[in-house]
């Protein structure tokens, strides 16, 4: 009894952790397809100081991603 | 009395800014680029970053080219708005939400994409959010690489606003 109550614990996200969103997969390839991986790594450094994604606050991470995907619609063909 | 057209874009020339009458941001990042090797030029950028605007090469339609990042001290992210700029759920490139001012402005960005800066002033009107403005600004184009051997390109605009009056 007491191990199942300990399991539930386990499971329990306290309210204050964010969760932590991964960059999506599509996307990234979406932009090696596209050619893009230059302009990804630039603004990725110049602007935002890191060189993966996964090192920048949930926030910075979507407005990041929203720019990625403002980059990939701005060359398509 | 005197009239004068509503809308009004006149290329400048690089000539203005080398003789020192441009905008000092204008003139400090066109010194910058043209005085930077071309596998430098992201580092030349990255002070002038929050002040610009990047967009593609591709001007389909003879459109200005979608813009895909707005810096956040530019003049486009001043006038247009945050949301405009940096919006939740992008479905399309960015594009100026003045279908006029869209129009006009597309001779600079062919120009810039021929191989040479473009400097220009433009006096128009603009709606933004169903009010209208009467707008100044200066503005340079410039197409760059993002590194030396890159076969991409993409514009970098630098606009100054000069006058900005809400019209009735």
């Amino acid at each position: 009894m007491h191990y199942e109550f300990l399991k539930r614990l386990d499971s329990y996200v306290p309210e204050h952790v964010q969760p932590v969103p991964a960059v999506p997969a599509n996307l990234k390839d979406a932009i090696d397809a596209a050619n893009l991986t230059e302009m990804w790594d630039m603004i990725l450094t110049l602007d935002y100081s890191v060189s993966d994604p996964g090192d920048l606050t949930p926030e910075k991470r979507d407005e990041f991603l929203n720019v990625m995907s403002l980059l990939l619609k701005a060359f398509d063909r | 009395m005197l009239t004068r057209p509503n809308t009004h874009f006149s290329e400048l020339g690089i000539k203005a800014i080398e003789k020192g009458l441009a905008d000092p941001a204008v003139s400090a990042f066109y010194d910058s680029i043209m005085s930077t090797d071309a596998d430098q030029i992201q580092q030349c950028m990255r002070p002038f970053l929050p002040r610009l605007s990047l967009c593609s090469d591709k001007m389909p339609g003879n459109a200005p080219p979608p813009i895909f990042y707005v810096g956040k001290e530019s003049g486009q992210r001043h006038l247009f708005g945050e949301d405009w700029a940096s919006p939740a759920t992008p479905t399309f490139g960015l594009r100026t939400p003045d279908p006029d001012l869209e129009h006009a402005s597309a001779d600079g960005y062919r120009k810039a994409l021929e191989g040479t800066p473009y400097y220009g002033y433009a006096r128009t009107k603009i709606q933004v959010n169903g009010e209208l403005f009467e707008i100044a600004f200066e503005r340079l184009i410039v197409a760059v690489r993002p590194s030396l051997q890159s076969d991409l390109r993409f514009c970098a605009y630098l606009g100054v606003i000069q006058d900005l009056q809400r019209t009735f």
